[in-house]
């Protein structure tokens, strides 16, 4: 028992903590009885207690606790969308540069040193130019400076594969390339993709919250979790609970999910480095 | 400055021991640390257009004519005396004994040096444009200058002293040492005298004796740019600053209750009010459609709720402290009943209206606030309204490009004449008009920028406030109200026309 | 070596040219340059004069070869917000920015390998749970939001330290604190991850079993092979932590290069944006060939290969 606590104590208690997350946010219409659009200014700026809004108000009127639940909802979504999209992408590019050395390697690592040498601020200021401000704009600002890394990661990670004799033994048997990536190296490629996708997701809520301080945040009214955080730095003196309610929850939500995605590395695949 | 030269600086700054001095200190030795968000674009007067910039350099530069800070008509400054000699030419008789901060007499020469300097395509300045209309400067003798302008343009005087577009220039230090220098070490003619400036961290200024008008209170001022509010808010609750910038109104009791300094306001110039874009096909084409609009807005509630009472409400598009103001204009009352009959009558269901609404954030006291209340009240008609936050630039692009939805919420400000207010915003002509098509309205802006009667001119500017408000081109809102956070040990008091000047700053008995 | 150094300093030259020109591109799309320069009271003429005098109006490819024309010999244009060079612009706030970098890279180092390794060698200890719960919570608090409590800790309520600027070196304690915060924590658990795959490697038990001292074990061994993933962050991180202090130096009221870097790109300043890029992107490059010449002094059997 000890040693199964030992071993997976921290992945069962990140497990736990995600899952509750995840009920807060489906189930988010059944725990509050609030709208979180619904403005009334009568009742801005209201602390934690207050009847009808157990965790207060924020300037608008709105409740916080509603807000809090309904942000889950688009943290989830925001989560989901960047690893997808940043894991396609940079699976894919990385799977290429690695399997593939020589000048598409080189030309897929180019790319990456050229987009990570500028300013990340300036990627959500184009996007912001083609598709305006809110959610698209940060799933794809963040999706677009996040495949990096998993083309990194995957790439490193084909290159040691390449070098395994089963895949030796495999080429000198004829088999074609394709073949060879996508039933050989893939499959053993894959927990590493699972485990990073498993801690970006973490970082993507958070880095929401980056983004909507330098102002890209979603469009009014969507509650989210960055963006409320952000606003709250006005209201910073006079309603601790704006910054206190959605960092908790972001805390959180961030901690749950990272210690599922340690759990998950020490389990798919111990020998397993970023 | 070289390069390597300020990579010492920066490293002796770095790790030199110049600490913020605490409030008492700073009292002691009479010196004001005032927080602005960003730091001059320049130090070189006429040059660019910008509050924060010419805020700052106005404590080392003098107006030439300065606006009266309780009636903010024109007042006296280095020029004593105007008048008109005829309809293309202004006279001005210039102030004697004043020097600049480096010995140089004030004079005729010093103005027609400095109308050189802007009318001068090789030094690009932003006031170019806007001294377009006058030909050349005449010296009629060492203290009287004459401005010939290329056709009437009785508006010079509302120019000149509109707020920092003529700052005279050491016409020497101008000739022998070009622009660069003065950039380096400005030379002015004001109340302090540049010591320092340390990009993007401080600028420092100290009394300047000799002033003209009297040696200043304080010895020091310097400014500091905090570009984040509440790092701004918190320096001030630390007592390492003495006076901000908008202070928002929900925070306006806890700063007067945490005992390091009161709220000061005042009641500015600068104008808000929530643009109905006529200038594209669509219901807001309407003036009933406009007019409904306008019924619906609660103004009063907004004010209340959302600006806790700060703000002064408009009925027209000028507001009482512009200078070519006349009283007796309707407020469109809030009515949703004659909402409704408007909407009826111009066959249009309010339940079926789904309306688009630009706005920034952060530009104006709560703007983004603001719209999304403007969107729920004109839900109570049935209205749907989609609030789209924009970034300033884009804002401003769309604004110019035509590009907004139905509504944009705007500002505009130093409001203090007619001319810079209703010629800009309803003509469509005009960058950042909302309005425009109007063939009578642009007759008689056209006339009335022409009369040189000032008798005459305010008639045509009531006729033309009362044709304009008919229209319904804007919900007029308000006059924003500055709120200013002042540390305890400091006597200011803050200007409708927005110009902080720290001459004006005085010990607290 | 040779080559390879020449060969690696001339993809350093094509990534800071592609960057250049990708950002030259990706700005026109941001919206008007010239707009925001201009008072708002400006005459649609005169903002066509403006546009013509600072040569927007002409075809994009013309004003890209003269930018590059001009970028060759150093010179970037002036500031369209400043009216200053705008390389010089940038190489002014580079002072401010890099003491930053390096204060925060070194209590990175100072704290994160430490506890990382000790969590390794005491793994499942509370020391482990603590340090690593810590290392979590730091990479899920936005920078922001810890700067502010900070702020209201140390200098509102205590006030023991100043709110932001520079001036001396208790200036430097929260910006460094709340910068290394985030790469402090990933640092910590990388270095944890890396150290137990180490520690269970043969070389490692053989060293053990010849009786070495724990500790020798650990420095000596366990360490430089572990490195490798970590100088790989590090480079990263130094490169994110020049471009990406934004937020710290923002809240801090720091004048470096991120907040100079964010104003410029809001204000749509063209010239210096493009002069920050280039600085940015000569330094990560850079910084790049550092690591990668580290890689192959740390684990030879990677010498050979050219690594990206």
């Amino acid at each position: 028992m000890r040693r199964f606590i030992g071993r997976h104590g921290r992945g069962v208690l990140g497990l736990i903590i995600a899952a509750l997350v995840l009920v807060a946010a489906v189930a988010a219409p059944l725990l509050v009885a609030q709208d979180p659009l619904q403005s009334d200014f009568a009742v801005g700026l209201k602390p934690p207690g207050t009847p009808g809004h157990p965790l207060g108000t924020d300037q608008l009127g709105r409740d916080l606790l509603a807000r809090v639940l309904y942000g889950a909802r688009v943290a989830h979504f925001i989560g989901l969308c960047c690893v997808l999209l940043t894991a396609v992408v940079g699976g894919l590019a990385g799977l290429l540069a690695g399997y593939y050395e020589g000048w598409l390697g080189a030309v897929v690592m180019r790319v990456a040193d050229v987009q990570l040498s500028f300013p990340f601020i300036l990627l959500a200021l184009t996007i912001n130019a083609i598709v305006g401000l809110g959610l698209r704009n940060i799933i794809v600002s963040l999706s677009v400076a996040g495949w990096v890394v998993y083309a990194r990661v995957v790439r490193g990670e084909v290159l040691s594969v390449k070098e395994r004799e089963f895949v030796h033994a495999a080429r000198a048997l004829g088999l074609g390339r394709a073949r060879l990536l996508l039933r050989h190296i893939l499959p053993n490629v894959a927990p590493s993709i699972v485990i990073v996708g498993s801690l970006q997701f973490a970082q993507f809520i958070v880095a929401e919250a980056a983004i909507s301080f330098l102002g890209f945040g979603v469009q009014p009214p969507t509650p989210a979790w960055g963006s409320m955080l952000s606003e709250s730095r006005d209201y910073l003196y006079v309603a601790w609970w704006l910054a206190a309610f959605p960092g908790a929850a972001l805390a959180v939500t961030a901690l749950g999910i990272n210690l599922v995605g340690d759990w998950l590395r020490d389990v798919l695949d111990p020998k397993f480095r970023v | 400055m070289t390069r390597f030269t300020t990579l010492l600086t920066a490293l002796a700054v770095l790790f030199g021991l110049a600490a913020s001095a605490p409030a008492q200190d700073r009292a002691r030795a009479k010196e004001v640390v005032v927080a602005f968000a960003a730091e001059p674009r320049t130090l070189l007067p006429n040059t660019i257009v910008d509050w924060t910039t010419n805020s700052q350099i106005e404590h080392i530069y003098d107006r030439l004519v300065d606006r009266d800070p309780k009636t903010y008509k024109p007042m006296p400054m280095l020029a004593t005396g105007w008048k008109i000699v005829n309809d293309t030419t202004w006279e001005f008789a210039l102030r004697q004994g004043v020097k600049f901060h480096n010995g140089e007499p004030f004079n005729a020469q010093s103005v027609k040096a400095t109308m050189d300097y802007i009318k001068d395509p090789a030094n690009k300045t932003h006031y170019l444009p806007r001294w377009s209309q006058v030909k050349e400067i005449q010296i009629v003798n060492d203290y009287t200058v004459r401005f010939i302008t290329e056709k009437p343009w009785p508006g010079l005087l509302d120019r000149i002293s509109e707020s920092t577009d003529f700052l005279p220039m050491p016409p020497k230090a101008l000739k022998d040492q070009g622009p660069q220098a003065l950039l380096a070490k400005p030379v002015g003619t004001g109340p302090f005298k540049f010591v320092q400036w340390v990009r993007d961290e401080r600028l420092v200024l100290e009394r300047n004796p000799d002033y003209w008008q009297g040696a200043p209170e304080l010895n020091r001022v310097t400014f500091r740019y905090i570009p984040e509010f509440s790092a701004r808010l918190s320096a001030l609750l630390a007592g390492e600053i003495d006076i901000m910038k908008d202070v928002p109104p929900h925070a306006v009791e806890m700063v007067d209750r945490s005992g390091k300094g009161k709220v000061r306001a005042t009641v500015s110039s600068r104008i808000n009010y929530l643009a109905l874009v006529n200038l594209k096909p669509g219901p807001l084409q309407d003036v009933r459609v406009r007019k409904a609009i306008g019924h619906s807005v609660n103004v009063d509630e907004l004010i209340q709720q959302v600006l806790k009472g700060r703000a002064s409400k408009m009925c027209g598009p000028l507001s009482p402290l512009n200078v070519d103001y006349t009283p007796g204009i309707e407020c469109l009352k809030h009515d949703l009943s004659r909402a409704q009959a408007l909407f009826k009558e111009a066959g249009v269901d309010p339940t079926k209206l789904q309306l688009t609404l630009d706005t920034p954030s952060g530009r104006y006291p709560l703007d983004k606030d603001i719209s999304l209340a403007i969107a729920a009240q004109l839900q109570r008609v049935g209205i749907k309204t989609n609030v789209v936050v924009n970034e300033w630039g884009t804002h401003l692009d769309k604004i110019k490009n035509r590009t907004t939805g139905d509504m944009f919420y705007l500002g505009w400000g130093p409001a203090l004449s007619a001319q810079n207010t209703i010629e800009q915003l309803f003509q469509a002509s005009q960058t950042y008009s909302s309005y425009g098509g109007n063939k009578v309205i642009d007759a008689k802006i056209a006339q009335a920028v022409t009369i040189v009667d000032p008798k005459k001119r305010l008639e045509a500017w009531a006729d033309l406030q009362r044709v304009v408000q008919d229209e319904a081109p804007w919900v007029f809102l308000w006059q924003q109200h500055d709120l200013y956070g002042v540390a305890s040990w400091v006597e200011w008091n803050p200007r409708a026309d927005e110009k902080v000047w720290m001459y004006e700053a005085k010990l607290a008995r | 070596m040779r080559a390879y150094l020449l060969s690696r300093l001339g993809q350093t030259v094509l990534v800071v040219f592609l960057s250049l020109t990708a950002v030259f591109f990706l700005m026109r799309l941001g919206g008007d340059p010239v707009l925001l320069f201009l008072p708002m009271d400006i005459q649609a003429k005169d903002l066509t004069e403006f546009r013509q005098r600072l040569g927007f109006n002409d075809p994009v490819a013309i004003q890209y070869g003269r930018f590059i024309g001009r970028a060759i010999g150093g010179d970037f244009g002036e500031s369209l917000r400043y009216k200053q060079d705008a390389l010089g612009l940038v190489l002014e706030r580079l002072p401010a920015t890099l003491y930053l970098a390096v204060a925060a890279l070194g209590l990175t180092f100072l704290v994160a390998v430490p506890v990382g390794v000790l969590s390794a060698v005491r793994r499942g200890s509370l020391f482990d749970v603590f340090g690593m719960g810590a290392a979590v919570l730091g990479q899920a608090v936005p920078g922001f939001w810890l700067g502010l409590m900070l702020i209201y800790l140390f200098s509102v309520k205590l006030g023991w330290l100043p709110t932001g600027g520079t001036g001396s070196a208790r200036h430097f304690v929260m910006p460094c604190v709340v910068l290394a915060s985030f790469y402090a924590a990933r640092m910590a658990r990388l270095t944890r991850s890396s150290v137990l795959d180490t520690l269970n490697e043969e070389f490692v038990l053989t060293a053990r079993a010849k009786g070495l001292a724990e500790w020798v074990v650990i420095a000596k061994h366990a360490l430089k092979n572990s490195a490798i993933p970590i100088v790989t962050l590090a480079g990263l991180d130094t490169g994110q932590l020049l471009g990406g202090a934004v937020i710290t130096e923002t809240i801090f009221a720091w004048p470096g290069l991120g907040r100079l870097t964010v104003q410029a790109l809001l204000n749509r300043d063209f010239p210096v944006v493009l002069a920050a890029v280039f600085i940015f992107s000569v330094t990560y490059t850079l910084i790049n060939l550092v690591v990668d010449l580290l890689y192959g002094w740390l684990d030879p059997r990677t010498r050979a290969r050219a690594h990206a």
